[in-house]
């Protein structure tokens, strides 16, 4: 049975030290900032960037196709996502030569040469080649492709006897005006909350860690163990890290909701005094936390209860990182359907809930079912995890020196 | 009514037998010296005493009741393995410490205070702990030891790494404390200071206990047999029938007798025989030497 006197003063020492130190002050400070600045930074190059590569088309000798070269040089330039730099010269074997020796010896800018093949018959496309000098350019070559197809559509347009105004009206991007919210900046909350529970996850757990790792090289653990159990140290610091960690959060979900209300009205289609995150995805945040720190912290505490340095610790990073890293390949595909059986069930793997069906609640209409169940496994999954961490952690932090290996790992959890 | 009982202590660390069947009782008001050269067993069997780890088999009992974690807040333990939280003040460690014996904030606080006055560290009380000495931070783990005020007090290798001044300001408090009542119990492998305070004795071998007892009675098994005798001129008295082996240099004697009865006859074979002598002295058996002769027997056993 537990002490909660002991655990209570163990949590509260942990969360004291912690708390005082500048480092906090720092990350809650800076992890936002550079977040929120690093989010906008690359959605803002995201939009801006267009492919500016030198790039040689090179066309049959008839009318027609100089004109198409033509078209597509303009489309190139000047077009909507393009700012290339385009040669348009004669497809012929010296031409190519040229060009060939020129990108080998490296003398000019040319990123590559397009060949047109002019197509065997009128109702048939022409053949494109490209011939690049890095071929994992996929900028250039998915702009190519939308060049062509927008110069060959116009083109077909024209044949039929369509007016150019006419053609602009119908190329012209399509808008949607969002009613209720702008949806840019919805998904950037969501996505700037997925970002954030990884990172305080991560830098929460690997704290437990750390402070496991730094009681066994201080070797304060003797005079502790003196008269309190290992279990109630492992809660103890498991509750007082976590409790730091939330603190953190608190602290930048009040500041998210206040900026999020005053500077809403700034932000097109959007109310004033609307707030970029609704009240259940704060309260999912901090309860998906809660569950997703526990889980990865009572990993780490056993992970620190085994190793005896930061290096040995390291090493054995993995075993938090792999499945932190698994939410974040799945999130592309969370976020192209997150209703989708596929999102659905790994959102619902007890590793992943806190990054996936946190992440589905924002941009995701989950059932109330699935939330209710991701919590029903998390809490299974964590009594499973805290009766092995708690196993050896008892064992492994009076072991000095020597890292255990799998079979004596095993052996703990037989002991006591 | 013992402190401490051991009995029939048994453990084994994978395939290492680290105690081995030992038995021992610590009574209260005694200064018990628990002996062995590095890697006996001494950390083991204090580990097991306060429940760090469990026996495999045999019985803990403490204050005259099988072990129960009650006991542990009657307990004061310093560790041999010395730790502290570097970057916590001095009297938050010891206040934080003392709480988790039980202890109130403001209790263990007063007493932090009043221990760290008695033990010249007064100044350090607003330091962190990182910025002391080695030898300051053993005494802010001493007092840790000692501020719930328990009844049993169990030292690892207490005055390791400290200056000949900060030893004995440990062994006064150390004395002080048994006349109070305590039992205390520490683990050395330095003799001197055994023979100089302690009561009671175990000396533990490879897991075993190879000797235990008062320190009298341990004495009193093993005669006093020694003679060193400082003398000038003729050394034909080291022939006596009753003298076991001799070394001498020059002007000494060192003899060990095989009848310790017969010193006084030695004396005067060697003045009949008209040494001169400056200084006769009859020893008795220092600690080091029953140790190296019990631990000898042994291994040879």
């Amino acid at each position: 049975m537990l002490n909660f006197q002991n655990v209570w003063l163990i949590a509260k020492r942990e969360y004291l030290e912690r708390v005082r130190t500048k480092a906090f002050l720092l990350t809650t400070i800076l992890i936002p900032v550079l977040m929120g600045g690093g989010g906008f930074a690359s959605i803002f190059l995201a939009s801006r960037t267009h492919s500016s590569a030198h790039i040689a088309v090179l066309t049959a000798e008839t009318p027609a196709a100089k004109i198409f070269g033509a078209d597509l040089k303009h489309e190139l330039e000047s077009g909507e996502d393009s700012q290339m730099k385009i040669d348009v010269d004669d497809n012929t074997p010296a031409v190519r030569a040229q060009l060939d020796q020129e990108m080998k010896a490296g003398s000019s800018h040319l990123a590559g040469y397009l060949q047109v093949v002019p197509a065997a018959s009128a109702s048939e496309r022409p053949r494109f080649i490209y011939k690049a000098r890095s071929v994992s350019d996929i900028g250039t070559d998915t702009t190519l492709k939308e060049g062509i197809k927008t110069v060959l559509t116009t083109e077909r347009l024209t044949g039929v006897g369509m007016g150019a105004t006419e053609i602009e009206g119908l190329m012209a991007p399509v808008e949607i005006e969002t009613v209720g919210g702008n949806t840019l900046v919805a998904f950037f909350a969501a996505y700037a909350l997925f970002f954030l529970m990884y990172l305080v996850i991560m830098l929460y757990g690997m704290n437990t860690a750390r402070s496991i790792i730094e009681e066994k090289t201080s070797r304060v653990f003797e005079v502790l163990l003196s008269t309190i159990k290992p279990d109630e140290m492992l809660a103890g610091k498991i509750l007082g890290v976590g409790s730091v960690g939330l603190t953190q959060i608190g602290v930048w979900m009040i500041a998210a909701a206040v900026c999020g209300t005053l500077f809403a009205g700034s932000i097109p289609g959007m109310a004033h005094g609307q707030s970029v995150l609704s009240a259940a995805q704060i309260f999912f945040f901090v309860a998906y936390f809660l569950f997703g720190y526990m889980i990865y912290s009572s990993i780490a505490a056993a992970l620190g209860a085994m190793t005896n340095s930061e290096q040995e610790l390291q090493q054995l990073n993995l075993f938090l990182v792999m499945p932190l890293a698994f939410c974040m390949l799945c999130l592309v595909s969370v976020i192209k359907n997150p209703d989708s059986t596929l999102s659905r069930v790994i959102s619902l793997i007890p590793f992943c809930s806190p990054l996936l069906m946190n992440f589905r609640v924002s941009i995701g209409n989950p059932q109330p079912w699935e939330l209710a169940l991701s919590f029903v496994l998390m809490t299974l999954t964590l009594i499973a995890i805290l009766w092995i961490a708690s196993r050896i952690y008892r064992v492994g932090i009076l072991m000095y020196g020597k890292k255990p290996n799998l079979p004596e790992i095993l052996r703990w959890l037989k002991y006591s | 009514m013992p402190i401490v009982e051991l009995l029939n202590i048994r453990k084994v660390y994978d395939t290492k037998v680290a105690v081995e069947g030992l038995s021992l009782t610590i009574e209260p008001g005694t200064m018990f010296g628990l002996l062995g050269p590095n890697g006996s067993g001494k950390s083991s069997s204090i580990r097991m005493m306060i429940g760090i780890t469990r026996p495999d088999s045999g019985t803990v009992r403490l204050f005259d009741k099988p072990f129960d974690r009650s006991a542990l807040a009657r307990i004061g333990y310093l560790p041999e393995e010395r730790g502290l939280y570097k970057k916590m003040k001095v009297l938050d460690q010891l206040v934080f410490l003392g709480q988790l014996h039980g202890l109130s904030a403001s209790v263990a606080s007063t007493r932090a205070k009043v221990w760290c006055e008695r033990m010249q560290i007064a100044d350090s009380l607003d330091k962190k702990t990182e910025e002391l000495s080695k030898g300051m931070q053993q005494k802010i783990q001493f007092i840790a030891a000692l501020l719930h005020e328990p009844d049993l007090i169990i030292m690892d290798e207490p005055f390791s790494g400290l200056d000949p001044v900060n030893a004995t300001l440990l062994m006064d408090t150390l004395l002080d404390l048994r006349k109070q009542g305590k039992a205390i119990l520490f683990s050395t492998h330095r003799m001197d200071q055994v023979e100089k305070l302690c009561d009671a004795i175990a000396i533990i071998y490879q897991g075993r206990l190879v000797l235990e007892g008062s320190m009298k009675s341990i004495k009193s098994r093993y005669p006093a047999n020694r003679i060193h005798v400082h003398f000038e001129g003729d050394a034909s008295f080291l022939s006596h029938a009753a003298i076991a082996s001799a070394k001498t240099y020059t002007g000494l004697a060192e003899i060990i007798l095989s009848d310790p009865h017969a010193a006084q006859s030695v004396l005067a074979q060697a003045i009949a025989n008209g040494t001169a002598i400056t200084r006769f002295e009859v020893l008795e058996p220092t600690l080091e030497e029953i140790f190296i002769e019990t631990v000898g027997e042994n291994v040879d056993a």
